[in-house]
């Protein structure tokens, strides 16, 4: 791609949210995504990170009877970046509770599997964050996606100019990606959720820190590129126990939401995730592009099982930016 | 720790010269040229033939523009591309090669948000986020991407090295442009992270690794405020500071900076006892770096 070209890629990655009520063509192949009608959501109350989690999880992870057999689960948390005195990550004993379910639920193995955004030391976040102990603890793999060796992969939707992606081979040895992110807004994307996670899968040895190319194309077009062509089944758990808000995903405040929300459909998990936090998951732009192919966001599309999401919905600040994301639909 | 992270290295080299991020994954080209210059550091005989593979791994590898590619999965042009400098600089009589690779990065520079999108920021008023200089250019992680501090630094280390063997006026301009980027990017009490000090007003932090590798780039302006700053800061995140990588990098820095660094060295040790750094490539090169006569290859 030369450099003309390149702008004009750009230029169309940067119009294309502003685009969103004139845009007719359809950006991804049909034949590749088949929506079921309806998706599950389970929300389950957790009030902290104490032991009762392994239980919590192992009963949300049950509820949608996955195959795990013989499978190799590959755990993705939040490790963007750490602040001592901030709530940036996945909490280390969400991640602990959930190798210890997978395990017990019959997978061969479970991995941890990371490509931080913004830091390249990954001894420094995995001991700051409390996962290291977790890692050494349960003698399991942690894998730096940044570095991981890396296949070329066809996108199998085009909302950035990239048409192909070089994901990890990680990705390709194992047999279900679990998304587990933390319940956060985002001052570039409204919300981060398990869609947006996947931009950790996404590695900085080829795409740069933080996740720069990416950024580049189009935040709203690459997380409906990466989401729609990764090439393993997925599953969700959010880490919903304590959230934040404001200028995140780093910055932000720490706000309690006392909840993990369960999904196999990420675009339904995100939308009920958005919902908890009191934000219209449609006017959230790429999950609202998303649930036109690859999942479902309406709630009368959704069954809702564990908790009922209104006594847990908590409401989330945003930037200003944001503000017309707080006008609930439904 | 200098014999086990030794024995790593010459263990963990592919039978094609170069080394991966980890042992058993592909050669690249970071792992390949920090780890050639981590035998280097040790500058023992029986080192020369895993160097000497090592050398032929990154100049088989050397695109025809002058640049290397990340790994022979990704052939196109890469910023480990100043690491190959370096390490090629440091190992031998490779002026062709260094010179080529010296151009291709004078021509590189990161890119500039377009017209278009500043356009579109104040139709929307939308809060602008950042407080940089979006005209000041550096080198970016990818071609026509933005540009931030750690590629920005290792190419201007690359080009100080190399200097005498370009050509002046190009060369000083495009180094000061580099410098520039680097000081407008430093967080508010000094030192620097991937290369934003702060978002919506929310101040960012620096890191450890980044500001050594900084403050390395910039050592010929050992006088200026910003580095003073910086040099105190990264003094003070090395308390906290227990992860091979950053040690390492700190250690290298204040080495250059003429500054003690023998309690590091013990650190560096005793923390590669107890994690093995994670059995990665570029740490342990770096810390046999730390911990040898690497710092000379890093001073400009």
């Amino acid at each position: 791609m030369n450099r003309r070209e390149f702008i004009k890629a750009s230029a169309g990655a940067s119009l294309y949210p502003f685009l969103n009520g004139c845009e007719q063509q359809v950006r991804w192949e049909k034949d590749a995504f088949i929506k079921t009608k309806r998706s599950r959501v389970a929300i389950l109350a957790a009030e902290q990170y104490g032991n009762s989690l392994r239980d919590t999880i192992r009963r949300g992870v049950e509820m949608f009877r996955l195959e795990l057999s013989g499978k190799r689960v590959l755990l993705k948390p939040n490790l963007v970046e750490f602040d001592p005195k901030g709530v940036i990550n996945t909490h280390p004993a969400v991640i602990e509770a959930a190798v210890d379910a997978f395990k017990t639920l019959g997978a061969r193995e479970v991995i941890v599997a990371e490509g931080p955004g913004h830091r390249r030391d990954n001894e420094y976040l995995i001991s700051a964050s409390g996962l290291y102990d977790v890692i050494k603890e349960h003698r399991i793999r942690y894998v730096d996606l940044n570095t991981d060796d890396v296949r070329l992969t066809r996108l199998k939707s085009s909302f950035t100019h990239f048409q192909q992606l070089y994901l990890p081979e990680t990705l390709y040895n194992a047999d279900l990606l679990v998304s587990m992110p933390k319940l956060k807004t985002h001052h570039w994307a409204g919300v981060t959720l398990s869609l947006k996670n996947m931009f950790g899968v996404v590695p900085g040895s080829v795409y740069g820190w933080p996740k720069n190319a990416l950024h580049w194309a189009g935040i709203v077009g690459s997380i409906l590129d990466i989401n729609s062509s990764l090439p393993l089944p997925r599953f969700a758990i959010v880490d919903g126990i304590v959230g934040m808000e404001g200028n995140g995903p780093l910055q932000g405040q720490e706000k309690k939401g006392g909840v993990l929300v369960f999904g196999g459909d990420l675009v339904a998990v995100d939308a009920t995730a958005a919902r908890l936090m009191k934000i219209e998951p449609s006017k959230v732009k790429y999950i609202e592009k998303a649930g036109e192919f690859l999942g479902n966001i309406r709630r009368e599309q959704i069954d809702q099982i564990g908790e009922n999401l209104e006594p847990y919905q908590q409401d989330f600040r945003v930037i200003d930016n944001f503000a017309y994301l707080k006008k609930l639909v439904g | 720790m200098i014999d086990e992270a030794t024995k790593f290295l010459l263990t963990s080299q592919n039978a094609d010269g170069g080394w991966g991020a980890l042992a058993g994954k592909r050669s690249n080209t970071e792992a390949t040229a920090l780890a050639l210059l981590a035998l280097l550091a040790i500058s023992k005989n029986a080192l020369e033939p895993a160097m000497r593979k090592a050398q032929t791994w990154l100049l088989k590898r050397h695109n025809p523009d002058g640049s290397w590619p990340l790994n022979d999965t990704l052939t196109t042009s890469s910023w480990s591309t100043a690491l190959a400098i370096i390490a090629l600089n440091a190992s031998g009589d490779f002026k062709e090669p260094i010179v080529k690779a010296g151009n291709w990065a004078l021509e590189q520079e990161g890119s500039k948000p377009g017209i278009l999108t500043n356009l579109i920021l104040a139709l929307t008023f939308q809060k602008k986020a950042v407080q940089l200089n979006e005209d000041l250019v550096g080198w970016s992680w990818t071609p026509n991407s933005f540009s931030w501090v750690e590629p920005t630094s290792y190419f201007l280390l690359a080009l100080k090295k190399i200097r005498r063997h370009l050509a002046a006026k190009s060369i000083a301009e495009r180094i000061q442009q580099g410098e520039m980027m680097i000081y407008d990017r430093m967080c508010d009490n000094g030192g620097w992270n991937y290369g934003n000090s702060s978002v919506y007003g929310d101040r960012l932090w620096p890191y450890p690794d980044i500001t050594a590798i900084a403050l390395l780039a910039l050592q010929d302006h050992q006088e200026r405020r910003e580095n003073q700053m910086s040099l105190r800061a990264l003094g003070d995140m090395a308390k906290y500071t227990d992860s091979g990588l950053a040690l390492s990098w700190i250690t290298i820095c204040l080495s250059v900076y003429d500054q003690d660094s023998a309690q590091l060295r013990q650190r560096l040790g005793e923390r590669f006892a107890k994690t093995k750094f994670l059995g990665e490539t570029k740490v342990i090169a770096l810390a046999l770096l730390a911990m040898n006569d690497g710092p000379r290859f890093f001073r400009v």
